[in-house]
């Protein structure tokens, strides 16, 4: 019991920096229907940046946040307009796949040029402290990241719920064809939407290389995990990605900490098999692409 | 044009000649090196073609029966003893069959969801596998990996026997390619493809066609697994089962054309021993994955419909013009100008019901 | 006579909207009976419910007095009832005389029998010499313009020998001439013994076409009769010009 719910706490914790990641690539898709396979790699790059900042001006990974998610802003608006916006529109989801995957490639041979393949990690002062309550240890770090996740969450609510930019790319989520009508430019909408994911996926990766070691093979393992959660809570919806990461991270840790560390991966990778099994479209999709 | 009609096995009977003849041309053993997993990748991407080209089904979960045929081959040698050599291979068409059986269900599963959301179940169902083949260590020996006893065939042509059987089994990847092009399971999984619901509303049997296509697809992919798991002599989870070698299958059949015969063959041929050019002359340092990436994305943006459809389009359209000059009464619109075809572009414009 | 097809109180909503609202309606053999309705009345949904593409929320359609509610779109077509679509869904990748083969209905063996077999290109020929399509028939069909895609479509379905076919909107988007050959194929197919079911706007058409004309107004039946009936109902007139 009691380490179910240290499983239970842990997986709640973590649920926010997955939360934040999936709602990047959830928004991607949304926006331009393209399963952006390099969301993992465009963290893991977050991380390094985050990485970079801290040990060479000794930056906190919370201060690189607005460094990072700009840069990062930039790097996602020239990945679409170079790579994505060619692509012609009847083969664009096929294609926009090997697309996105070859630019995961690309990041990673970067990443693994400018920083080695030695995993790294980034040791704040506060990377070790932590509380008991109740019996139930809480590491500060994660409480710290969770808390970050949830901010930056809100920042990305606030964007899109009470800016123009927001609204023009909400009207695009839901309805392309009347967005276009209603003068929303799809193709600006479409850059500074990618852009805007990966700076989530930024603001994401400070976060990651504050909990977990990482290098520029991360982002295989991540991108399998993402890719879970948006089909969990269903493609194009934020909630959905939200409570996807919450299933996912917290029966992932529940069965680390009950079983064994090395089938948590697989436990929802079952949930996901079961839900799409009954409900093809995920839990919050409203309908399952391409089905009707 | 009577001619055209012998073009095509020709080419056939000319190609698998040319094949079968190279190691009598005492190569190097690096080049047959390459050669064998050249056609390996031949193998693997036709058999995606059968799915991912003619049904529309882009699968990133190949490599999982690649992974699933390599321990096959691997288990069963742990118990049995290998003597002449030839016995893996004559246990292929076995372990075709059992990844055939256990691509069924996964295939009904699956093929429930369409285009990205097939993609991203399958490569998940890569992930699970892979994670089985760490996890599982009583059947699999986890990390460490398994070995399967080297075979005892002479140092000098240690390559042939492996080569030959991989020629074989492209030349039956080609075959049922042929088959299905030419015959009316082509003709109902181009139509799955196109417009899947309609295809089903007229009869076409929908279901029993994918996973037909799945099934035959993924058994000759771990026919090849089998085949690579000898070769290698070990396997290790991460190489057994590993995401890049269903990207490079997705890519090949891409670059050469899906839906095509020929297409992926000429794919892999490009790619892997461009890919194996590139990772010796850039040794193993990275700049290599940067490579690979940049002519990845290249190629999608510059042919994203392969080169022999391209070329296809080409030839089609000159023949046009030809029996156009010749006055046979036949309007010579070419199909790769779909959208500037202002004849068919009567859009509907109402929206209700 | 018994009816060919019966619709006893079918209801389909989506999330709040109720798309077809307890429909009833009955086609009668023999007939060319029209299905219109102001826009949004339901009358595609209705088909998508009796044809298999869609599955009722309840109610029941029954077909040569089978029940067929919840039937797969693929099994009734096998069984004679084909439908077209109103933008004209035809293969733009497959031939003209390709489109036409795939739709023949065949069975497990005969998948692997040639694409175009000689017996295939005979009846694909002949079907194209009535809808004068031969010309075209090595044609890909996105090379077709817009009402040969409709005619095509339409010549398709016939290659299942059905009993009832369902045409949404024949004459949507497509010129005069074309309108005028769609009418003349439907006269000789219903002559031949084939009963049509119609969802069309234009008026003209229905009138000079149709008997009986059944009217559908949010979701549900208001009206069916003969045409000339049609013009003077009060219902109709309201349902069409908003009360």
């Amino acid at each position: 019991m009691h380490a179910l719910i240290q499983g239970i706490i842990l997986g709640v914790l973590t649920a926010g920096v997955y939360a934040l990641m999936a709602s990047g690539q959830t928004l991607i898709f949304g926006i331009m229907k393209v399963v952006n396979l390099a969301q993992g790699a465009m963290v893991i790059l977050g991380a390094y940046l985050s990485y970079q900042l801290f040990t060479s001006f000794g930056i906190d990974p919370l201060l690189a946040i607005p460094i990072t998610t700009v840069a990062m802003f930039i790097l996602g608006v020239a990945v679409q307009l170079l790579f994505l916006r060619p692509l012609k529109a009847e083969d664009r989801s096929e294609l926009s796949l090997l697309v996105t995957f070859a630019v995961a490639l690309l990041l990673e041979g970067i990443m693994s040029v400018t920083w080695k393949t030695s995993v790294r990690s980034i040791n704040t002062g506060y990377a070790n402290s932590s509380w008991t309550v109740f019996g139930y240890q809480i590491t500060l770090v994660r409480l710290w990241a969770f808390l970050l996740s949830i901010a930056a969450l809100l920042v990305l609510y606030l964007l899109l719920n009470r800016t123009r930019f927001g609204r023009a790319i909400r009207a695009t989520v839901q309805n392309p064809e009347s967005a276009r009508l209603l003068g929303v430019e799809s193709s600006r909408v479409s850059a500074l939407g990618f852009g805007l994911g990966a700076a989530t996926a930024a603001a994401a990766g400070s976060v990651y290389g504050l909990l977990y070691p990482f290098n520029s093979g991360s982002h295989y393992d991540l991108i399998s995990r993402l890719l879970s959660i948006v089909l969990l809570g269903g493609l194009g919806s934020i909630g959905g990605a939200v409570v996807g990461a919450l299933i996912v991270s917290t029966s992932s840790a529940v069965v680390a900490s009950a079983i064994s560390p090395s089938w948590s991966e697989m436990t929802f990778f079952v949930i996901l098999l079961l839900v799409l099994l009954i409900r093809p479209q995920g839990l919050f999709g409203t309908t399952a692409r391409g089905a009707i | 044009m009577s001619s055209r009609r012998y073009a095509g096995p020709l080419r056939g009977v000319v190609f698998f000649a040319l094949l079968a003849s190279l190691p009598s041309f005492n190569l190097a053993h690096w080049v047959l090196n390459i050669l064998v997993f050249t056609l390996m990748y031949a193998v693997m991407s036709s058999s995606w073609n059968l799915v991912g080209g003619f049904a529309g089904y882009p699968s990133l979960g190949h490599a999982a029966f690649f992974g699933i045929g390599a321990y096959a081959m691997a288990l069963w040698f742990q118990h049995h003893a290998i003597h002449s050599g030839y016995e893996p291979f004559l246990l292929l068409p076995l372990v075709g069959l059992l990844a055939a059986a256990i691509g069924l269900p996964v295939a009904v599963i699956a093929m429930r969801t369409r285009s990205d959301v097939f993609a991203i179940v399958t490569i998940t169902l890569l992930f699970v596998t892979q994670t089985l083949a760490f996890n599982l260590r009583g059947l699999t020996n986890g990390a460490q990996g398994l070995s399967i006893a080297a075979p005892p065939f002479s140092a000098g042509t240690f390559e042939r026997p492996f080569y030959y059987t991989l020629i074989v089994l492209l030349a039956l990847a080609m075959g049922i390619t042929f088959g299905v092009m030419r015959s009316k399971l082509g003709l109902s999984l181009a139509a799955v493809r196109a417009d899947e619901d309609k295809a089903r509303g007229i009869g076409v049997r929908v279901l029993g066609v994918k996973l037909l296509s799945f099934s035959v697809s993924v058994g000759l992919t771990a026919m090849v697994g089998g085949i690579w798991a000898y070769y290698e002599g070990f396997i290790y989870p991460q190489f057994a089962v590993d995401p890049l070698v269903t990207i490079a299958i997705v890519l090949m059949t891409f670059l050469g054309g899906r839906a095509t015969l020929w297409g992926p063959v000429l794919g892999a041929f490009i790619l892997e021993t461009g890919q194996q050019t590139l990772a010796y002359s850039l040794g193993g340092s990275q700049f290599y994955l940067i490579a690979y990436a940049m002519v990845f994305l290249l190629v999608m943006l510059l042919m994203p419909r392969g080169i022999v459809p391209s070329i296809q389009d080409r030839l089609r359209q000159r023949r046009r013009r030809i029996e156009v000059d010749a006055g046979a009464p036949r309007p010579s619109s070419p199909r790769m100008t779909r959208s500037s075809d202002t004849r068919s572009s009567v859009p509907a414009l109402k929206g209700h019901g | 006579m018994a009816a060919l097809l019966e619709v006893q109180n079918l209801v389909k909503t989506f999330g709040t909207v109720r798309a077809v609202d307890s429909a009833s309606l009955v086609v009668e053999p023999n007939t060319i009976t029209a299905l219109i309705g102001p826009n949004g009345s339901g009358k595609t949904t209705l088909f998508n419910l009796i044809t298999g593409y869609l599955p009722p929320d309840s109610g029941r359609v029954s077909f040569r007095g089978r029940d067929i509610t919840g039937s797969d779109a693929g099994s009734l077509y096998r069984r004679g009832l084909s439908r077209t679509f109103q933008q004209a869904r035809v293969f733009p990748a497959l031939t003209v005389q390709e489109n036409l083969t795939v739709a023949a209905g065949y069975s497990w063996g005969q998948l692997f029998g040639r694409r175009l077999s000689r017996s295939d290109r005979e009846r694909v020929g002949e079907l194209l010499e009535e809808f004068r399509l031969g010309h075209v028939a090595d044609l890909f069909a996105s090379e077709l313009s817009y009402g040969q895609r409709k005619l095509l479509e339409f010549a398709a379905v016939l290659m299942s020998s059905p009993s009832l076919i369902m045409l949404d909107e024949p004459t949507a988007g497509v010129n005069p001439v074309m309108i005028e050959t769609m009418e003349h194929h439907i006269r000789q197919r219903h002559a031949a013994g084939i009963t049509f079911l119609i969802v069309e706007h234009d008026m003209t058409f229905v009138m000079r076409l149709c008997n009986p004309v059944i009217v559908l107004d949010q979701g549900r039946e208001i009206f069916a009769g003969a045409p000339a009936e049609v013009q003077n109902n009060p219902l109709v007139l309201d349902a069409y010009l908003g009360s």
